[in-house]
This record gives structure tokens, sequence and C-alpha cells, in this order.
């Protein structure tokens, strides 16, 4: 038996059930979209947590020593859950839990309010680790289920009880009830958020996310890219100005690749601080504005070479971009590419050298066939792209592509061309390389993206993570850096073909079903371009259109302050609307005796109709007209049975219309 | 450490004498912007605190829908202030009243109000110094009633009335002050227990009162200061406890309640006793007049209207200036 420890010490001021009701379902439905956020198994762990201490606290007041316990036990979670390393998801995660035990003391109104506030903190914890629709819509709806607690927390806190309404019409009512007043705000919110001075550059770092999601790493091993293939969420965006590539041009260019020990293939960070290498355009220039999602690593993705580096990041001398900081928010870059006629056609020895080393001691079966090529194929330009052509035809005719591979052993190389003859990307652009090295061929693996998938709704190409890809490039004598794709060799319809390549196939029900993804992309992109990649230098352009080209700071405040003014003033309309006299005719009366007021004959309240119209009679012998609008005025009010509409408004259109003669006075 | 309490709370009083109204005033009075304020409450503070740490957190990292969020909650708060506003604009208190009490009772204080426009009105408290009641607008129409609680006789000052509303968030709250210049008597507590009416007061009519053959009116309980022989001994037997008869009063027999004839007491006792004989004199349905120095003779009459001239009298009569 438990004794009714301090069941005695009863709050006066105790929270009714409905109140706490409503909390703890504003406090779950705040939490949730941070919940998906976390790692899985921490979420669950979390989100069960809540649901116990909510299911224990709606019972019993916990004694003080337990909840201290619970807490800690709590934050230990969480803590242990995430290395203990602090940042912005430990932040989070750590947020969640104190959400999920704050419920255990629920016992007053401040109580209550404070949950509700610290609540409202979940969906924007959220919206710091996630910004997709999911979790927008998710953080919206929790936070108009909190404001609509709140509402009813005034509610039942008052003296007054409230009528009682069927439970699912009264939370149905008190959202729209938010909702409304939300909506009111909404102008002002828009106002602020379009115009409310930015920063260019933050006060505190970005904490980086403990948990990387899959992008493009620097590195590349075996199984590396598993992942990042079988994503399909977005990775860029891509909109052209004048001339488009073809499609066997879509090469987005990633991180270059040249150090390999065996296993892995690395950048060589060293060359990143040398100057681009040189290059000589042939053919078109594509300008085009890239958009990139948010990826929390700091290697760019450019179409080809770009001939210039975007802002805030650098051009390394393989012309793969690195950002100064990593693109944690989504990013716009406005960019000029090529495909080269001529690139690095002078090789520095040191690179050189780089570009042909290979580790001791791996791979022996592939470095002697290599050997033995290169020996058939002799010297030159043309023995060299003779052993590539060799190669690319050995490829084709004796491989598969396949995402289903074994890990490999020591020699990787070797098991992979000699054993298993099939792969994917990472294994061909691997192999081809340290083949090509072994046979005095300078080459380097390059990552990135191939191809990409045209929206015709809104005209631009999109590009998802499931697009990764690895491909090579070699160094010729005269000549320099030539792109290779061996996978493309295997299976070139893996690379190039997309979605929009089977739809066309697929019937008209497919057809329809692209369309509607494609509105859907295309609304997206609209929300990364209008809201998501809103910052100080778009703010700086917003009257673009107008042929303002970059507002000045007193000039954003200015209008800031104009159009905040403006949304309070309709704030303001639309809230007084109420003040209005609902019937037209009364309206149309009253404004009939304001008229008068400025006469100096205004009528009394206390003062019927036509006793007013008789004194204004007196004082103006002329005022006819009054009179008899007066006594149609008393029958329409007064009469026994109802007037007709129409009538009623023939009534109020002379009303409106008679104004009283000034000069007569 | 007292004194720097109180400077607060003094300054607090002088702002609150710059709020309209200013002086007492007739009433109706309407409600309208020029004498509604709105302030956020405690937790509006807290939520004002809660909105900026998001919102420089927002901007910090240029996080758009985390500053969509925190401006869209700004933006719903400021409506809420303004609809806080609304609840009580258009409302008018149409009169107060209250039947007086003897001091020491609560007086139950009604204030009446209406709204012109028919907007809902929620959450409205009415609130007289300490004490508080809803306020519920139904059709347009109300009344709040308000405990006072009473301790002198004479006018009650009952200051300003608070109508507010802390409705829709809790986020703010929205009053106005209402100051009515009706006045709000209050009666002399009447004496706990005292001797019996001074029948007759000097007139000869003490004899006529107790003449036998005068009808038994009824019997009622035995109080202190009745005399032994008005004992019903056999009743009394019966019933266990201590009957005394009442007789039907004869025409012409007023009973005088006179300030000379408790010259013994102290000024304040002297209005309690009499008071006390006026509602005795009521209760026993007798014609009764009130004599006080300075003033007129009431009476003899009796009934409600005369009981209150005399009790209004006695309330109204001046503060004791010695001792």
């Amino acid at each position: 038996m438990r004794k009714p420890a301090r069941a005695a010490v009863v709050d006066p001021r105790s929270l009714p059930v409905t109140a706490r009701a409503w909390c703890l379902a504003a406090s779950f439905a705040c939490q949730l979209p941070l919940l998906l956020q976390l790692p899985g198994w921490l979420g669950l762990a979390v989100g069960a947590l809540a649901a116990v201490v909510a299911a224990i606290a709606w019972k019993r007041r916990l004694p003080a020593p337990l909840r201290a316990a619970v807490a800690l036990a709590a934050v230990g979670l969480v803590l242990a859950g995430s290395g203990f390393s602090l940042g912005r998801d430990t932040g989070c995660a750590l947020l969640a839990a104190m959400l999920a035990i704050k419920p255990v003391e629920l016992f007053s109104w401040r109580d209550a309010r404070s949950l509700l506030g610290f609540a409202l903190f979940a969906p924007f914890a959220t919206f710091l680790l996630d910004q997709g629709p999911l979790s927008l819509l998710l953080g919206l709806a929790g936070a108009l289920v909190a404001l609509a607690a709140l509402w009813r927390l005034a509610e039942l806190d008052a003296a007054v009880p409230t009528n009682p309404l069927p439970p699912v019409h009264a939370v149905g009512r008190r959202l729209w009830l938010v909702g409304r007043l939300a909506l009111v705000g909404l102008p002002l919110a828009l106002a602020a958020f379009w115009l409310f001075p930015r920063m260019a550059s933050p006060m505190w770092g970005v904490p980086e996310r403990a948990i990387a999601k899959p992008g493009l790493s620097g590195e590349m091993g075996p199984g590396d890219w598993l992942d990042l293939m079988g994503d399909d969420s977005p990775a860029l965006r891509a909109r052209f100005f004048g001339p488009v590539p073809e499609r066997m041009q879509l090469y987005w260019r990633g991180p270059v690749l040249t150090d390999y020990d065996g296993r892995r293939w690395s950048r060589a960070e060293w060359t990143q601080g040398l100057p681009p290498a040189e290059v000589r355009v042939g053919g078109p220039v594509w300008d085009y504005e890239l958009e990139l999602e948010p990826t929390d690593r700091r290697f760019g993705v450019t179409l080809d070479l770009p001939l210039a580096e975007p802002d805030g990041t650098r051009l390394g001398h393989d012309h793969s971009t690195t950002s100064w900081r990593p693109l944690s928010s989504l990013r716009r870059w406005r960019l000029q590419s090529a495909a080269p006629a001529a690139y690095e056609t002078e090789l520095r020895p040191m690179l050189r050298t780089m570009a042909l080393r290979l580790p001791a001691g791996f791979n022996p079966r592939t470095i002697a066939l290599a050997r033995q090529w290169r020996a058939e194929a002799g010297h030159g330009v043309a023995a060299d792209e003779a052993v590539v052509q060799r190669f690319n035809d050995w490829v084709r005719s004796d491989f598969a592509y396949t995402l289903a591979t074994n890990l490999p052993g020591r020699h990787a190389v070797d098991e992979f061309l000699f054993d298993e003859q099939e792969g994917f990307c990472e294994h061909y652009a691997g192999a081809f390389v340290v083949f090509m090295r072994a046979a005095g061929i300078p080459a380097r693996v390059v990552t990135g993206y191939v191809g990409g998938y045209y929206n015709r709704f809104g005209d631009y190409w999109l590009v998802r993570r499931e697009d990764a890809h690895a491909w090579a490039e070699v160094w010729y004598e005269g000549r320099g850096w030539v792109r290779a794709d061996p996978t493309a060799a295997v299976a070139p319809e893996r690379i190039y073909d997309t979605i929009a390549n089977l739809s066309d196939d697929g019937g008209a029900g497919l057809r329809g079903l692209a369309d509607m993804w494609d509105v859907g992309d295309w609304m997206r992109r609209g929300w990364n371009d209008f809201v998501l990649g809103f910052d100080a230098t778009r703010q700086r352009q917003l009257l673009q259109p107008l042929g303002i080209r970059d507002l000045e700071m007193h000039q954003l405040i200015v209008l800031f302050a104009a159009l905040a003014g403006l949304a309070l003033a309709w704030m303001l309309w639309l809230v007084a609307r109420g003040e209005r006299e609902r019937d037209p005719v009364l309206r149309a009366w009253h404004a009939l005796g304001a008229r008068y007021a400025r006469l100096g004959l205004a009528p009394a309240p206390h003062e019927p109709a036509r006793d007013w119209s008789a004194r204004v009679l007196a004082a103006r012998p002329q005022d006819t007209t009054l009179a008899t609008l007066s006594a149609r005025f008393s029958d329409w009010r007064y009469a026994a049975h109802p007037a007709n509409p129409a009538a009623a408004r023939t009534l109020i259109l002379d009303l409106h219309r008679y104004r009283p003669a000034e000069t007569s006075r | 450490m007292a004194a720097t309490v109180r400077a607060p709370a003094r300054m607090f009083q002088r702002l609150q004498q710059l709020a309209r109204p200013r002086a007492p005033e007739p009433l109706p009075a309407r409600l309208d912007r020029r004498r509604i304020y709105v302030l956020p409450t405690a937790f509006g503070l807290f939520f004002f605190v809660l909105l900026l740490t998001m919102g420089v957190g927002a901007l910090n990292y240029n996080n758009n829908p985390a500053l969509l969020l925190c401006l869209l909650l700004a933006g719903t708060a400021l409506a809420s202030l303004l609809h806080a506003h609304l609840q009580l604009s258009g409302l008018a208190v149409q009169a107060i009243d209250a039947e007086p009490v003897p001091a020491g009772h609560p007086l139950a204080l009604r204030v009446h109000a209406r709204a012109d426009v028919a907007r809902p009105r929620r959450g409205l408290e009415v609130r007289a110094g300490d004490t508080s009641a809803a306020l519920h607008l139904d059709d347009g129409a109300g009344e709040a009633v308000l405990e006072l609680p009473t301790a002198q006789r004479g006018w009650l000052d009952i200051g300003r009335l608070r109508i507010s509303t802390t409705r829709p968030l809790g986020l703010a709250r929205a009053w106005s002050w209402v100051w009515p210049d009706t006045p709000l008597l209050v009666y002399p507590a009447p004496e706990a227990h005292g001797p019996p009416l001074p029948e007759g007061a000097g007139d000869n009519v003490q004899a006529r009162l107790h003449a036998a053959g005068d009808d038994v009116h009824h019997l009622r309980n035995w109080r202190r200061g009745d005399s032994r022989r008005a004992i019903a001994w056999k009743p009394s037997a019966r019933r266990d406890q201590l009957l005394v008869r009442e007789y039907e009063q004869p025409q012409g027999a007023d009973v005088v309640i006179d300030w000379r004839g408790t010259a013994e007491l102290p000024y304040e006792a002297r209005i309690r006793r009499l008071a006390r004989w006026v509602d005795e004199a009521e209760r026993d349905q007798r014609r009764y007049v009130l004599r006080l120095p300075g003033q007129p003779a009431l009476g003899p009459a009796r009934g409600a209207l005369h009981r209150h001239a005399c009790l209004r009298a006695l309330a109204l009569l001046p503060e004791a200036t010695h001792g």
C-alpha cells in the first residue's frame, strides 16, 4: 500500500484535468518533429520516456528525489547517446529529453505555462536540424496546438466557467480561433521576415551536426557510397541561362581524389593551396545558377570546370570548390562553367609523381597486366589512348554493374578486375586509376554527381544524392586532363538515364504522376528560393525587379518600418471591424446623425427619431426631407410587421444620399 | 528595508493616479480606447524573452523557418494584445448598486454592464480592492456581484473598480478603471447584546403596555434584558427553553429612541445601541421615533423606508470629535 505522501499539500490553484490534457497534448505535438530528427533509437527512447512520464504524472505526484533522479537519468541517456560531444544535435536531444520529463512537475498554472513556453522551443530546435517540408509542417502544427493550449489555459484560469462544448468541437474550435489570431498577425510577421535587417555573418559559429547526412565526403573507401546512392533526396538544382549542356556533359564536379593507400582514396590537401590549373575553354560557356542543399560538409559541387570560384569558396588546383564554412544551409551560386579543350597541359613534376603513385605491395596482378599492356602498346599519347581504350573495351565485354558487392580483401582492385568483375562506379573508377597509374599514365579519381532530372514545369535540373558518381581523369601529354568514365562503358543507362527517360515510355498514367512530382519539386524549389535561401544578400536585392539594385541599410529600415506600420494598421482595422454597427440601416441612420452633428444638431442618445426631426425642423424649417426620412426610419425600425428588404435597401440609399444644406444657417 | 519595498508601490500608486478616470464619474461609463490599458502579464514577459531568444538565434544562424516561426508567434501575440483590448472596448458600466448592510457584514455590490457591440466578451473580471468577481455578458448585458468587506458606518468608498481580462492567450492584461460617484451606504453595526427597547421613554404609556387583557400576540425566545415578568413560565416548561410573551402593541404606544437616553455610553456605542433599537422596533412592528442631536426627530413611523431613514441618519452621524 502506497501511503498518500504529500497528498495533503494540494495546491489550491491546482490544474483542472482539461488544462493538463491540453498541456500534455501540446508538449507532444511540439516534440514530435524534433524526435523525428534525432537518431532513430534516441528518438524512440525519448518518446517512450515522455509517454511514461506523462502517464505517471497524470495519476500521482512524484516525490522530489525521484523527479531529480528521472531528470538525471534522461540527461545521462542523451549525453551517452551522443558520445558526450556537445553540439547542436546534443543540445536539441537534451531539449527533447527535458521536455519529455517536464510533465513530472505539472501542478500549477505557472508550471503549465512554462511547459508550453519550453514546448514552443522544440519546433525552433527542429528547424535548426532540418528544414524539410515535413519538419516545417509538424513544427507549425505543434506551435499552433501550443497556442491553443495557452488559449484554453487562459479560459480555465479566468473565474468565468465556459459554456461546455462537445470535446471534439471544443478542440477544433480552439484551433480555429488560434489559427485566426495567427492569420491576423501573419502580415506583420511576413513584413518583418522579408525586411527585418539580417546579419551578413553570424555573431557566433554554427555548431556542426554530430551526425552527418550522406554527402560527398572527400574520401572514397569500399562500400562508402552505398548510403549515398540509396538516398533519393535532392542534392542540388541548377537552372541554365543560355546554352544547356548535353545530357552526357552533366558531370557535376566535387572533390578530386588523388591519394591512394591501397584501400581508400582521399584528397591531396596540399594541392588545394595552389592556384587553379590553367584551362583553355572549348565549346560553349554555360551560365547557370546552382542551388546546393545543405550537407554540413565544406565540399562544393559545380558543373564540369568552373571558370571562377563562387562567393565564399576557394577553387583548388584541381578545380574542386571548397567552402570556407560548412554548407549547412541552402547555398545559391551563380556560375560559369565550360568543357575544357586543354586542361593543365604542363603537369608539374611533383603533381605528376603524385598522379602516378601507387602504394607498394598491393594488387600485383593488376600491376602485372598493366605493365604487359604498356609493353604491347609502346609509348606516346596514342599508346596511352590505346591502353585506355583497351581497358574500356575489356570492361564493356566482361563486366557487369551491380550495387550488391562483397567487401574486398587486401588486393581490392585485383579481386574486382579478375574475380568479381561486377561492381559500381566506386570500383570502376578506382580500378581504372590504379590500372592507368601502373601503366604509367597519370590518373586520378573525381567524385561528384552525374546527370540529373529535367523538371519541365520549373525549367531546371534536379540532381539527387543517388546520382552520386565517381569517374576518372587521365592526363595525356599535350592535351592535359581528360575525363574517362569506365562505368559509362559498362552501364551507360545506369548513369545518364533518369526518371524522365523511364517515364517517357511508361504511359499516360505515369506521365501525370511525374507532372505532379514536377510541380511538387518546383514548389519545394520556390520555398527554397523565397524562404530557406533568403539572406542578407538576397534582402539587399529585394527590389531588383523595381530597378533598385541594392538596398542600403537605412532604406531597408525605413521600408521595414513602413510595411510594419501598414501591417499593424491592418491588424487594428481587422480586429476593430467588429466595433461597427452590423445593421446597415442603423449605420446609415447614425451617419446621417453625424452629418447633423456638424451643424450642431446632433441627435441625443435618448431622443426618438421623430422628436429629433421635429427639433431639427424647428431650427431649419426647410428640412422637410429629414422628417420623411425619420418617419420611414421609425416605421422600418418599430413597425409591428417586418419591412420588406427592398424597402430597407432604398431607405439605406436615401439615408446615405441625403445631405443637409449648410447654406441655410 | 520596508522603505525600499514601499517605494515602488508608491510609484505604482502615483502612476495609477495618472490613469483615467482621475475623478469619480457619473454612470454609465463607456470604456473606450482612451481609458483601456494593456500591459503584458508576467507570463507575457516570459514569452517575450522566449521569442527574443528564438529571434536572435534564428537571425544568427540565418535560419529562416525558425525566424518565421518566431515572427509568427510574435505576430499572434501582438494580435492577442489587440484582442484583449477589444474585449473591453465598447463595454459600458451602466450602474452599480448595493443593499446597505451593517458595518462588518460583506456588502454585495452589483455591477451592471452592457456592451453596445455584440462581440463575444470573455473572461471579464471586476475587481475592487482585494475582492474580485467574474462579469458574465451573455446577451450583451450582465452583472458581477462583488462581496466587499465593510468596517465602518457611513459612506463606503469603493474607489476605482478595475474591469480587466487576460484573454485570449493570457499574455497581456487589458484593464480599465471605472470610478462611480454612486454613494454606497453602510449602516452602523447594531449592538450585539443590549437592553430592550425603552418603552415609552418618559411618556406615560408604560402601564398600559402590560395591562392585563391585552391580546397575547405570540411567544418568542428569551433575550437578555427581558423582564422576568414577561416570561411565560408554563410554555417555557413545556418547551425546555425560556419563552417571553409579546403583546400586540396598542396604537399610539410609540417607542422613542432618543440619543439623550444613552448618555452613559461612549460615542460609537451609543450609535450602535440606537441602531439595535431601531432594528428591534422594526422587528416588533412598532412605530418609533428617532431623536438625534441637532436634527429634527424622525417619525414616528415604521416600515422599511423609515428604518432606512433612521439607520442612514445614524450612519451619517459625524465622527466623534472628542473621547
